[in-house]
């Protein structure tokens, strides 16, 4: 296999009143030709940000700070506007966190694709672009007649479907699916992710799927990283991580959702916030929010640990299988950190 | 410029503003109750619209004016419509300023008929600040209460309420204003009156939107289930949460009423025993003060219109920035 | 509900609507104070044509008849005669309507085509320094009163630099036979040029404070990030689809306007002396030329009711989502 995209000690930072917020912070790792990566995380943990960077379509506040995204070795920050223009669906598309308003409502939507593919294959007939529209819309189960019509004449369902056809009508190597079932039910939910894993067959496209949800990475990636605070907290085969993770994040974030394996578990939300990423603590920056910091982890910046084909970042994770993994399901255990501590503080002070 | 203040779609910033301090309520009497939950929000906007700049400069300009108008009497050198004689018994007509070597000391030179400029320009404030003030007053308050009143009741009360404000909205302003002042004969208040029929209706439209979004919010709700008459909820609940709507139309009714004002008083329909900033330009332009050149004539009191003009405007656009948070940064 | 039902429903309510203005004007005028007959009846003619007159109007019938009759003069646009010129209200208002329009929609067209494009571009680049002096600019546009802009331009222009006329539509001793005329059209427009300026820069401020609002709102929607990623040229994302959809709230916001700006012309043609129907209006009324007074005053608020009228139906065909619920 050889590496399709390869993001290098990667930051981004957003311009803020209060100075640079570090959205991204020192994330490095690579996706394979044909590979499906997930990246997980809480909402505000820099997955977004790293998805707009790499596709390059940062707000006007953010920039990348320092390092690279190569992407079949070539480095994009590089690039001029007009390089990395050409680039953009042609090579790396997205299906957008909001998929659903990611239509231009006053154009059809075989107008929208038409635009795509002519913009960036000029000389394409109509004939030729439709035939591709078509296609497309076979290929993620809609009724091509219906590409006439516009955004709003379409359910969330099918907005959804219509913008991974659009994803798809150029043959892109990569394909970035950020939050793709999020502004769906259930049901919706599973026919989406169904129509990504079948498309994965037929298309040779990569994808990188970020997502908070951990069922969606679980059903959809080969292999995952955790995101917390805009760093790597860990990562691995998607089996491994969550099989038998090493960060203490990974278990929390794991018990937050439901395992059919376990049918009467608690679900536990980890107490507290991720940090500001204005001025971020300089130690690890789960440190407030994990039952195992010690002082070492407010200070020290956590040491890259292997086990096996995983990747932790964590001054404890030598400890987990002994100390940690035992009691991890308990609530106790979660009622031990600085933020939960605090919570409880201030609910005691409210009810006096 | 503002973005310390964070509101999700179509709801108040001062939302709850009575939720706080509810344990002491039966320490203080409800009209003093009442009178701090309105000072905390024009407290609360004054924090954010005195961050602008441009939003004090404004104030500063129309307390200038303001002052202006109070003092006219005091300062002006000569009464409004006073005949000035030069000194060999002539009528002291198109005098130039003293300062351009005019004769005679006056500071803006005097009109065709021997008037000084300068006080007609002092004394001009007093009209325009009259119908900006007191027509942006009404404007505003008018259009609150049967905004709150429509959208808060609903129903027939609400349908009565709008049809009547679709049909004002069926009316050109100014050649409205010209007719209602023509037919009830120019006066001050006549042009007052005239102005606050007409404008209320889009500070009613835009209030009435707003109450019926507050109308679900479970704060009301939560009042009505307490029992509060409807009086109480629509001046305690609601009125407070749509202050700085009521205040940016209440800014943007002082802008519109002062050009309308200088505009009826340029057409000749000024009330003739005010001197405004119009109805000096209308004599301006009537003795052909552009071919005499007579620039000092026509030039300041256009300036002084724009000037209250654009305060008015900067100050609703300070009330837009906290009530639209698109415009946010 | 449906499309057509919609139109119906806004039709009746545009018909509800000519309705109340005039009656409003008929109660108006019927209550000044004095013999009522003197508004619709030169009060200067001798008594037997005046008595005949009054008859031929119907004023010797009771209130309700004649208010019968004068809605039937309103829905045949038949406003009697003035009693300055003696010519039928409908001629007067046939010919100083079509000089108002030019004037009129000649400042409306190039303010909206210049107050839309520099709005664009002031949402396009936020914080920008273009952006800043644009928004500036169009307040001191909207702040400015046009009438005392046009003593300025007529100052400099007419009087100091002498590039201008001074006053009117046309210049005396011009021979034409028909409308057709090339010099007739050139002296014209010559004359245009200054009124059609100073309204324009006024007209230009508000399309261009909304459409730079309308863009922030439309730049901050998530389709635009998807343009942007689906590498679309800047121009292609900024005004075939941020434009298209910013341009919505305007051209019914656009709509509305210009019929209040029609009703707004009274100063302007006052300044440049432009022979139009406002300075007739206000001429009617100064001289209690009361007939002409009420048919432009009608004109005037049709206009905008109908504008009105238009602008409801056009969002309707404009934005595909447009339901009528």
């Amino acid at each position: 296999m050889t590496t399709l995209l390869d993001v290098d000690d990667l930051e981004v930072y957003y311009e803020t009143e209060d100075g640079p917020a570090q959205a991204v912070d020192g994330v490095s790792f690579s996706v394979e030709e044909g590979e499906t990566l997930g990246i997980v995380g809480e909402s505000g943990c820099g997955k977004t940000t790293l998805a707009k960077a790499i596709i390059g379509i940062l707000p006007h506040n953010g920039y990348v700070n320092a390092g690279r995204i190569q992407f079949r070795g070539e480095n994009l920050t590089e690039l001029s506007d007009e390089q990395r223009r050409r680039r953009k669906w042609e090579e790396i598309s997205m299906i957008p966190q909001s998929a659903m308003n990611g239509l231009d409502p006053v154009y059809t939507i075989r107008e929208q694709i038409n635009e795509t593919i002519e913009t960036h294959r000029p000389g394409t007939d109509r004939v030729e672009s439709n035939r591709i529209v078509d296609e497309m819309f076979d290929l993620v189960g809609l009724d091509p007649d219906r590409a006439d019509e516009y955004p709003h004449q379409f359910s969330g369902g099918m907005r959804q479907r219509a913008m991974i056809a659009m994803a798809l009508s150029l043959d892109p190597s990569l394909i970035l699916a950020d939050e793709p079932t999020t502004a769906l039910d259930v049901i919706m939910q599973d026919q989406i992710l169904n129509r990504i894993e079948g498309m994965q067959d037929e298309v040779e496209s990569s994808m990188l799927v970020i997502t908070h949800d951990v069922s969606v990475v679980a059903e959809t990636c080969d292999r995952v990283i955790v995101m917390y605070a805009g760093q790597i907290a860990e990562e691995g085969p998607v089996e491994e991580i969550f099989g038998n993770p090493y960060h203490p994040y990974t278990i929390g974030l794991k018990r937050a959702f439901p395992d059919i394996r376990k049918s009467n578990q608690d679900l536990m939300s980890i107490a507290g916030h991720p940090p500001e990423l204005v001025d971020p603590p300089s130690g690890c920056r789960f440190a407030e929010r994990c039952p195992l910091a010690t002082e070492v982890c407010r200070t020290e910046y956590p040491p890259e640990m292997e086990f096996g084909e995983l990747r932790t970042y964590c001054h404890h994770a030598d400890e987990i299988d002994e100390e940690f993994r035992p009691v991890a399901d308990r609530a106790e255990t979660w009622e031990q950190t600085e933020a939960a501590e605090a919570k409880n503080a201030k609910a005691t002070e409210a009810t006096k | 410029m503002c973005a310390q203040i964070s509101q999700s779609d179509g709801e108040s910033i001062f939302a709850d503003l009575d939720d706080e301090g509810s344990e002491r309520e039966e320490e203080i009497s409800p009209r003093k109750r009442q009178l701090r939950l309105y000072r905390r929000a024009l407290g609360e906007q004054w924090r954010v619209l005195s961050q602008d700049n441009l939003v004090v400069a404004s104030v500063i300009t129309l307390l200038f004016f303001i002052t202006m108008a109070i003092t006219a009497p005091f300062v002006a050198p000569y009464g409004q419509t006073e005949r000035l004689t030069a000194d060999d018994g002539t009528i002291a007509q198109w005098e130039q300023p003293f300062w351009y070597g005019g004769e005679g000391g006056y500071v803006l030179g005097t009109t065709a008929e021997g008037y000084d400029l300068f006080s007609q320009l002092l004394y001009g404030s007093r009209a325009a600040l009259l119908v900006g003030l007191l027509a942006a007053v009404f404007v505003a308050g008018i259009g609150t209460m049967v905004g709150l009143v429509s959208g808060y009741y609903g129903g027939r009360v609400d349908d009565a309420l709008m049809r009547l404000v679709d049909f004002m909205y069926g009316l050109p302003l100014l050649p409205t204003v010209i007719l209602l002042v023509a037919l009830a004969g120019p006066s001050l208040v006549n042009l007052i009156l005239a102005i606050i029929v007409l404008q209320w209706r889009t500070t009613a439209r835009v209030i009435r939107s707003q109450a019926l979004s507050l109308r679900e919010r479970p704060f009301v709700k939560a009042a009505k289930v307490a029992g509060a008459s409807d009086r109480h909820i629509i001046l305690k609940h609601l009125a407070p949460n749509v202050l700085p709507l009521t205040f940016l139309y209440g800014a943007f009714s002082i802008a519109w009423a002062i050009l309308t004002e200088a505009g009826v008083a340029f057409l000749g329909l000024g009330d003739p025993n005010h001197v405004s900033w119009g109805t000096m330009l209308q004599s301006a332009r009537s003795y052909n003060a552009l071919t005499h050149e007579a620039w000092w004539w026509f030039l300041p009191p256009g300036i002084c219109i724009a000037l209250v003009v654009i305060s008015g405007f900067l100050i609703g656009r300070g009330y837009e920035e906290i009530t639209n948070p698109e415009l946010q940064e | 509900m449906g499309r057509a039902q919609f139109v119906v429903r806004r039709t009746l309510q545009l018909i509800v609507t000519l309705w109340a203005v005039a009656t409003a004007l008929f109660l108006l005028f019927r209550s000044m104070p004095g013999d009522p007959t003197t508004y619709i009846v030169d009060p200067s003619l001798s008594g037997e044509a005046r008595e005949r007159l009054i008859e031929s109007y119907g004023l010797n019938e009771p209130l309700h008849v004649q208010y019968m009759i004068y809605i039937q003069d309103v829905a045949t646009l038949s406003f009697g005669q003035s009693f300055h010129s003696n010519r039928a209200v409908r001629d007067i208002i046939a010919l100083y309507l079509p000089r108002t329009l030019l004037l009129m929609l000649t400042a409306f067209f190039f303010a909206y085509l210049i107050g839309i494009t520099v709005g664009i571009i002031a949402g396009w680049r936020r914080n920008s320094d273009f952006e800043r002096r644009s928004v500036f600019i169009a307040l001191i546009a909207r702040s400015f009163p046009d009438f005392w802009v046009g003593l300025i331009v007529l100052w400099i222009f007419g009087a100091w630099l002498d590039v201008i006329p001074m006053s009117g539509m046309r210049s005396g001793g011009i021979q034409y036979d028909s409308y057709w005329n090339v010099e007739l059209w050139l002296d014209t427009i010559w004359h245009l040029i200054a009124p059609a300026a100073v309204l324009g820069f006024y007209l230009m401020g508000y399309p261009l404070l909304l459409m730079r609002n309308s863009m922030l709102e439309v730049l901050s929607q998530d389709f635009i990030e998807v343009c942007r990623a689906r590498g679309l040229k800047e121009r292609s994302i900024m005004f075939k689809h941020a434009a298209r959809n910013a341009l919505l709230p305007i051209v019914t916001a656009g709509a509305v306007a210009l019929g209040y700006a029609v009703g707004g012309s009274v100063l302007i043609e006052t300044v440049f002396g432009w022979p139009g129907m406002g300075r007739e209006m206000v001429n009617a009324v100064l001289r209690r030329d009361y007939p002409v007074a009420q048919g432009t005053f009608f004109i005037f608020a049709m206009t905008v009711i109908l504008l009105n009228f238009i602008a409801d139906l056009a969002y309707g065909f404009l934005d595909p989502r447009v339901t009528y619920d």
